[in-house]
């Protein structure tokens, strides 16, 4: 008879699913004569009329009702890792890291930046803190960035992977391996593109159930049609084939599969899913609105929008 | 020994009293929690779902009437006390039992069932009534249970 947390919060979330933006308001938006026509039908949906929606809001808001929720926090390790880098590069080259890093985060930027100013990688949190420490040592001996880079995207997607099996939500299992499988295709046919060495691939490459890593190493070495190759096998079959079209069609294709993992989810009325399927829900429209500003402001024809329009939750 | 009897019965409306109650405040509690949930986004949905929230709560007043229906047939509420064996103990203690057990158990599910029509309202407010009926639909059983025990407490020699 167990199986009902989050009750509250779940209830609270489906009320705010109204206000998210569906298909035929995103038309109108790509529709809207002026900027000004389409900010203020941006506003008309959201609650209270006004409100801005901003992943930090979106964010709190989850952790307001729900502060127990420790699986929510998987969803902002790629925003960690992504902090751990701009932190890294920043006082490396000596600019200020808060110009650089995102929001929301698991991690006090000022902690950050006091374990690397220090170098007690100690202070942070277990799932970060070896890779912050093997990073530097990295970048300090071989001021390679892009490896250093590749080491700490691996390193994300591994904690993810970790921390969503341990939580013990299938959800977040799914969301992990599907966010490392996108990640490893990317970085696999860039590598192959660019001939990376296999010492390069083996920091890069992470691995998942789903697409084994040693296998896309091999495919990578081979060349991108090796690595095409290999996703005809798997159940990546369809992106493999945008990939060979346009990296942006694929990234799509990963965005969508995303949402498609999100939509299982909305049935549910307890538990933590449907509570991070709102934030992925919120983090597609705010990923889909920065579309049409930006495509508006260069100019982009309408039906270009719309082919880049990501699926939505609701 | 000789008062076994009656201790029977009164344990017996204790327990459909206790046990309907506090699956009950369960169910209640839950669809309050979800309840509170959308009302904090939408104060304007409060009617609506606080309808789904008092579903929950009949097992608790089922268990109510049954203990106060036992406690008058053994005449404790009358002040007047019944003579009853062990066996009579017996029997009102198992008369009980059909609310107590199935009344505890239908409203904590009846609750989940009036929280996910929580959700519904939230989503669709004009499909309200469909979570109300899917919630309802558990009372049968709790209804059912209440009869037998009605039934089997009427039907006990005194």
């Amino acid at each position: 008879m167990g199986g009902t947390k989050y009750a509250n919060a779940v209830a609270a979330v489906k009320a705010m699913e109204n206000f998210l933006l569906t298909r035929s308001d995103l038309d109108q938006l790509i529709s809207a004569a002026t900027a000004a026509e389409m900010e203020s039908l941006i506003s008309a949906r959201r609650c209270s009329g006004n409100e801005e929606l901003t992943l930090e809001g979106v964010w709190e808001m989850i952790r307001g009702y729900a502060p127990d929720c420790v699986e929510l926090k998987i969803l902002l390790y790629k925003n960690d890792f992504h902090d751990l880098k701009a932190v890294l590069k920043s006082m490396l080259s000596g600019h200020d890291p808060k110009s650089c890093c995102i929001r929301p985060t698991n991690l006090d930027l000022d902690l950050l930046v006091k374990a690397f100013s220090s170098k007690e990688f100690d202070l942070l949190p277990d799932y970060i803190s070896s890779t912050a420490e093997q990073a530097y040592e990295l970048i300090t001996r071989t001021l390679d960035g892009q490896l250093a880079d590749s080491l700490i995207d691996s390193a994300c997607m591994s904690a993810m992977q970790k921390a969503a099996e341990e939580s013990g939500s299938s959800f977040m299992v799914n969301y992990a391996r599907l966010i490392t499988a996108c990640a490893d295709i990317k970085t696999a046919y860039r590598c192959a593109k660019m001939k990376k060495q296999r010492s390069f691939l083996e920091t890069a490459v992470c691995g998942s159930p789903e697409l084994d890593k040693e296998s896309l190493i091999r495919a990578a070495l081979g060349g991108p049609d090796s690595v095409l190759a290999l996703l005809e096998t798997t159940s990546f079959d369809e992106g493999g084939k945008l990939l060979s079209q346009s990296p942006a069609a694929f990234e799509k294709w990963c965005d969508d599969m995303i949402m498609e993992l999100a939509q299982t989810a909305r049935m549910q009325a307890f538990g933590a899913e449907p509570l991070a399927a709102y934030y992925l829900a919120a983090e597609a429209e705010l990923k889909n609105l920065r579309m049409i500003r930006v495509c508006r402001e260069s100019g982009t024809d309408r039906e270009t929008i719309t082919e880049r329009m990501r699926k939505l939750y609701v | 020994m000789t008062n076994m009897g009656i201790v029977l019965a009164i344990l017996g409306a204790a327990l459909a009293a206790l046990l309907a109650g506090i699956g009950s405040a369960k169910g209640v509690g839950l669809v309050g929690e979800a309840a509170a949930g959308v009302v904090s986004v939408d104060p304007s949905k409060f009617s609506k779902v606080l309808i789904l929230q008092l579903l929950p709560g009949t097992q608790g007043l089922y268990g109510l009437l049954t203990a106060i229906l036992m406690l008058s047939r053994i005449g404790v509420i009358g002040g007047n006390a019944a003579e009853l064996t062990t066996a009579q103990g017996w029997e009102f203690f198992i008369a009980a039992l059909p609310i107590a057990i199935v009344g505890l158990i239908s409203a904590i599910f009846q609750g989940r069932t009036a929280a996910a029509g929580v959700g519904i309202t939230a989503k669709k407010p004009e499909h309200n009534g469909k979570g109300i009926i899917m919630a309802a639909m558990v009372e049968t059983y709790a209804i059912l249970a209440l009869l037998v025990s009605i039934l089997l407490i009427y039907n006990i020699e005194v």
